[in-house]
């Protein structure tokens, strides 16, 4: 096992090597540049905005810029902002307790809701409340979040004033944890709602497969409780691609908040790479594509190791 | 965003015992497969709804031209936000006064061509790199499935973004950003299952008579995996569309004057308070088109993995 | 307390009004360190309207404490006021940070960090206009408690023109040939030639303290820039949350008046929808860039308990042409062009008739403006007839077309401004009329704004901008031949207009002080642009932002790039 997981990690850094030249080759060499955020302002001239560029190093080869950038990562150094001159590391870590707060509620909410409908769904199918579970879950999954955050806004915060209109917390106000939750609540209802299906489908199929197997008809055999029967056994043995599931929707979370972000002014990740990307700063954008993919690999690595501590069927060649 | 639980969908079923298994007995127990998953796929009243739906938003779409009761960009500054039904305007008009129902069907027309020209490069890169990968293995398997986790390694929406963003958009670099961006999922199955496939006995017997690697690859492996490809290619088509609106909505979408569902739901953001259908209807199309053809990609799955039967 | 002549105005104004008595008045006035006649200057009759007070409707002293949120829909980010000049950044800066005089909403400027205003009356300005003498004030102290001085001045010009600084821009502080402190709260110094946005240069040069960034070895990248400057203005730093507010608190050692606020926050609410519903519910107070958009602003008007102001903005908006394609060098292909432009129901119905059309760059507001500039007619016949008798002949298609050259093209601006988009769009409609193709190609601000602008690779843009040099009526790096960046020229003549007699108008303008001249000069080149059509102006902005109901001075200023410049005498009333 330990050398399947050395195996993994060395194919790991070769692409994440891969990764970064592709990147950042395709963000300098496309059009636009970080000075072109000033060249409106009044008095601006064009020697100006080489001298703001050539402080950003961007008029060095492209080559060079790499290596150079790349040495940095290696030693720790991740670059600073364009933007505002911070070290890019602490720009990214300044952002992950709110994008943790929101995906992870988010999560936990998709998964409620979701296996609740799943295993309803396993167990009647075809019913009415089958139909109607499957339908709104698919519904939330084709919504465009951003519409769908909008027209929550508009409902539940301008005319009927229940919740606020976005933010992390009540500016200028002492902390509360009601007055975070009264913020998080909207916010993580819409980014959870896109994941429901995905959920219910997952635990659907899952239970499906299991509510036929002998040792459930044992199990009732036995004359265990039906509750005890669906969640201490079918439950327990359906579980284990949902491990999986949720160790790949980790990664899509960060950046599936992006949209979600934007709309509830909620300062996170997502947000951050989507102003990043406006204002072309290419350190926070590499150090952002990092930290992802980083995850990425990560948590399908944890996935499949934790599938392997669950399901002793499985076996690593 | 929703553009990654539905491509996520689109692997089969976590503990999937191999196709290959599914199929052999599919071949095994019925003379006509396709009847039988037609059967299947129609006994799924979501999917065979979703199936009525999708082909009158294409047909609504095709026959714009002649639906449509003005011109799509003709602008009529002193009608703006006209409500429906009132002035001649149907379903109302936009925000410089163009006619919103004839705006919609011509959306319609660039947002499924979107969707179905994305869907297109995905099927096609997704089945060249995982039939080639799985068929020939060593190397340029490994290559190739590098490649694919490399930008698997990147959420869905940042490579949307920064691909956006970078190229410029146009209905040509849209589609393709699209297209490029989700054939991963679709590569992956397709190489798994080929790797076991090429192990079957009817392949090493092609092989043993002489057949070329094209030729191997194009009759039987392909046929093999129609299967997983339909299923990929109509959840791609729901992907597509919901990328689309996505790309309007940060800012990289499709030129005015032009219209997809996608820019005039953006554009009607502003609006909700004064003209609300002009945000209403752009925003039900796209959730009934992407759900309709996600309930058809689902009851294909459903119908020709008989697996999961009832 | 009297801290600064603006204070003993305001107070003249209270002995005038009758609230406060002439003694309690010169009592006060001495105390802070002014003469006996200097204090019975400011009350002399004559005075009250010449004061540039901001002062005259306030009925009692202004209520202290409270907090202001003010939202901004993009992130203010730098803070050094001399590397960043965007308005966003500035919209936070202009509390942070004084420069030596500020500049009120009439478009006078009132000395804050100096004690006077130069004038050759007053020996500060030398006959030639060659040599300056500023005079600082000695009771300034930065927000650590240190003294400011000359020195601070010396370091602010140094590091402006530090070639390894990305300072914001050099205009002006390029002319100082030799700058000096003969005493701590003195600086003189010479230009090279006589340049008469001088002024206008310090004005918005914000000061930076020479004790806390001598020493530091990139001065792009200090903390000071981002997360600690320290300034001598109104308020002070608090902290910044990335990607959703910076606080800011009452400086209580504050050397002018105010301030009354406890605090402000600046919260960044990126969806301008969501921003404007923000405004409504009250999560913010007051809308800082970009305000209100137009769409919004018949709904605006009806909010209950909430103060809206529509007011001028520097702001002109442009078709600009790239005189680099051969197309726009026929001034018959201009003119049919603005013929075809139906600018009244642009400004009427797409803008919902809140701006004023344009036929200069300068706004109205300037000193400079020319108000009797010919008026644009539409006129699509016009257009026509224009085309037709210049050989530019319809095609098959409709297109005109001239010894093979179609008269078709591409413009540009920046994609995601929905009424910018409208306003193409309808152009794109009228312009097709009279045989004219035009296609849009909207892109990120970071591209359209990059190469693609300064180094002229568009047909055309349409196009928000000050083209004067901030408050002052200077247009020779926007409108100079030999500021053509495309062809090696620094500057921002990114339209690459040329024009021999603009040049010599454009450099007579800059070097001549006298105003009353200046003005004739700038008559002229506005002249001239118009009748070259240079480019196609089409509206002065306006600047619809609004506020709770109760805040007291916010005053929107056509002199400033973001409207929390006073932010030292708003209150709550």
């Amino acid at each position: 096992m330990t050398a399947y997981f050395l195996r993994r990690l060395r194919q790991s850094v070769v692409l994440l090597i891969l990764v970064t030249i592709v990147a950042f080759g395709l963000m300098h060499l496309a059009p636009g540049g970080p000075e072109a955020v000033y060249a409106l302002s009044p008095g601006m001239r064009a020697e100006d905005l080489q001298r703001i560029r050539a402080s950003f190093g961007l008029d060095q080869p492209l080559p060079v810029q790499y290596v150079k950038w790349a040495a940095g990562m290696l030693t720790g150094d991740w670059g600073r902002s364009y933007r505002d001159s911070r070290p890019v590391r602490d720009v990214i870590f300044d952002r992950i307790p709110a994008t943790l707060e929101l995906t992870v509620t988010a999560l936990a909410i998709a998964i409620v809701v979701g296996v609740s409908l799943g295993v309803l769904g396993a167990l009647r199918q075809r019913s009415l409340p089958d139909y109607l579970a499957t339908i709104g879950a698919m519904v939330a999954l084709s919504v465009p979040t951003f519409w769908f955050g909008l027209m929550v806004i508009f409902v539940f915060a301008e005319r009927l004033g229940w919740i606020p209109s976005g933010g992390r917390e009540t500016l200028g106000a002492d902390f509360s944890l009601a007055d975070r939750l009264h913020h998080l609540i909207a916010p993580a209802l819409v980014l959870g709602l896109v994941l429901v299906a995905t959920w219910s489908r997952y635990t659907r199929a899952s239970m499906i497969e299991v509510v036929n197997q002998d040792y459930i008809r044992t199990a009732r055999a036995k004359g265990l409780g039906e509750r005890r029967v669906i969640w201490g056994h079918a439950f327990r043995n359906a579980a284990g691609p949902l491990v999986t599931l949720a160790g790949l929707q980790i990664p899509f979370l960060f950046s599936g908040a992006l949209v979600t972000e934007s709309v509830f002014t909620w300062p996170g990740m997502g947000r951050l790479f989507v102003d990043s990307l406006g204002y072309r700063d290419y350190p926070v954008l590499m150090g952002v594509l990092v930290v992802t993919a980083l995850l990425v690999i990560g948590s399908n690595l944890a996935a499949d190791l934790l599938v392997a501590v669950v399901d002793p069927r499985i076996r690593f060649r | 965003m929703a553009t990654k639980p539905a491509s996520a969908a689109t692997a089969p079923p976590p503990a999937a015992i191999p196709a290959t298994d599914a199929l052999l007995r599919t071949d095994a127990r019925a003379a006509s497969p396709w009847r039988m998953a037609a059967r299947r796929f129609f006994a799924h009243r979501l999917a065979a709804a979703g199936l009525v739906i999708s082909i009158l938003l294409i047909l609504s779409a095709i026959l714009a031209p002649a639906l449509a009761p003005r011109d799509p960009l003709q602008i009529s500054i002193l009608d703006k936000f006209q409500p429906p039904l009132t002035g001649g305007f149907l379903l109302g008009a936009d925000e410089v006064g163009r006619d919103l129902l004839s705006r919609l069907l011509y959306a319609g027309r660039i947002s499924l061509l979107v969707g179905f020209a994305a869907m297109a490069v995905t099927v096609l890169v997704g089945t060249v790199i995982g039939l080639v990968a799985g068929f020939y293995g060593g190397r340029p398997d490994a290559i190739l499935m590098r490649l694919t986790d490399a930008l698997l390694c990147f959420p869905t929406v940042f490579l949307l973004l920064v691909l956006a963003a970078f190229v410029g958009a146009s209905l040509l670099s849209i589609t393709l950003i699209i297209g490029l961006t989700s054939w991963m999922e679709l590569a992956r199955i397709l190489r798994n299952q080929t790797l076991a496939l090429r192990e079957q006995d009817y392949v090493q017997a092609g092989r043993a008579l002489g057949a070329s690697n094209r030729r191997l690859i194009v009759r039987h492996l392909l046929p093999n995996s129609l299967a997983p490809i339909m299923v990929a290619a109509t959840l791609n088509i729901a992907n597509a569309v919901l990328a689309e609106s996505y790309i309007s909505y940060l800012g990289y979408g499709i030129q005015p004057p032009a219209a997809s569902w996608g820019n005039m739901l953006n554009n009607a953001q502003s609006y909700f308070q004064n003209a609300p259908w002009i945000a209403l209807f752009p925003g039900v199309l796209i959730t009934l088109t992407v759900a309709s053809f996600n309930f058809v990609g689902d009851g294909l799955r459903d119908a020709l993995d008989p697996r999961a039967r009832r | 307390m009297i801290r600064h002549h603006d204070d003993v105005m305001r107070l003249a104004d209270q002995v005038r009004a009758g609230r406060l008595s002439r003694r309690e008045f010169f009592a006060r006035a001495v105390a802070a360190g002014f003469s006996l006649t200097m204090a019975s200057s400011f009350l002399a009759p004559g005075r009250a309207s010449a004061a540039p007070t901001r002062s005259l409707a306030r009925q009692a002293e202004p209520k202290k404490g409270g907090q202001v949120i003010v939202g901004f829909s993009q992130e203010p980010t730098v803070f050094n006021p001399l590397k960043s000049t965007l308005e966003v950044d500035r919209g936070v800066q202009y509390s942070l940070f004084d420069s030596l005089w500020r500049i009120d909403d009439k478009g006078a400027l009132i000395p804050n960090l100096a004690t006077e205003l130069p004038s050759v009356e007053n020996g500060g300005i030398g006959k030639d206009g060659l040599s300056y003498t500023f005079k600082l004030r000695n009771d300034a102290k930065w927000h650590d408690g240190q003294p400011f001085t000359a020195k601070d001045v010396l370091f602010s010009h140094a590091a402006i023109m530090n070639p390894d600084f990305a300072a914001g821009n050099r205009i002006g502080h390029d002319k100082i040939t030799d700058i000096s402190a003969p005493d701590d709260h003195t600086v003189t110094m010479k230009l090279s030639e006589a340049y008469a946005p001088f002024l206008i240069v310090w004005m918005d040069t914000y000061l930076i303290p020479e004790h806390l960034l001598k020493d530091v070895k990139d001065l792009n990248t200090a903390d000071f820039n981002s997360i600690a400057p320290v300034g001598t203005g109104p308020f002070k730093w608090v902290e910044r949350a990335p990607g959703d507010h910076i606080t800011v608190a009452a400086n209580p050692d504050y050397h002018g008046e105010g301030p009354y606020l406890d605090k402000i926050i600046f919260k960044y609410v990126p969806d301008l929808t969501v921003f404007f519903t923000q405004f409504k519910t009250g999560e913010i107070d007051a809308t800082g860039i970009q305000g209100i958009t137009a769409d919004n602003y018949a709904e605006a008007k009806t909010l209950q308990g909430k103060t809206i102001y529509n007011a001028p903005s520097p702001f002109v908006e442009f078709i600009y042409m790239n005189f680099g394609k051969p197309v726009f060098q026929d001034k018959a292909v201009r003119e049919a062009m603005y013929a075809g432009m139906d600018k009244q129901n642009i400004i009427d119905k797409v803008y919902y008739g809140l701006p004023a059309p344009s036929e200069t760059y300068l706004p109205e507001a300037s000193w400079a403006f020319d108000p009797d500039l010919p008026a644009q007619k539409f006129d699509v016949e016009q257009a026509k007839q224009t085309l037709d008798a210049a050989g530019w002949k319809p095609g098959a298609d409709g297109i005109r077309e001239k010894d093979g050259v179609k008269l078709s093209f591409t413009t540009s601006t920046t994609a995601g401004n929905k009424v910018r988009e409208q306003a193409q769009q309808y152009l794109q409609q009228t312009w097709k009329e009279a045989g004219i193709d035009m296609q849009i190609n909207n892109m990120p601000a970071a591209v359209i704004w990059g190469d693609y602008y300064n180094k002229s690779q568009y047909d055309t843009v349409m196009i928000g901008l000050n083209a004067g040099l901030g408050a002052d009526p200077d247009g020779t790096t926007r409108f100079g031949s030999n500021y053509i960046p495309a062809q090696g020229g620094g500057g921002q003549n990114t339209m690459q207009y040329k024009n021999p007699d603009l040049d010599k108008l454009l450099d007579a303008g800059a070097k001549e002080l006298d105003q009353a001249k200046r003005k004739e000069i700038y008559f002229k080149v506005q002249q001239v642009l118009r009748d070259d059509l240079a480019y196609l102006p089409i509206f002065h902005y306006v600047t619809i932002e609004g506020t709770k109901e109760g805040l007291q001075e916010y005053k929107p200023s056509v002199f400033v790039v973001s409207n929390q410049w006073n932010t030292n005498v708003w209150s709550w009333a």
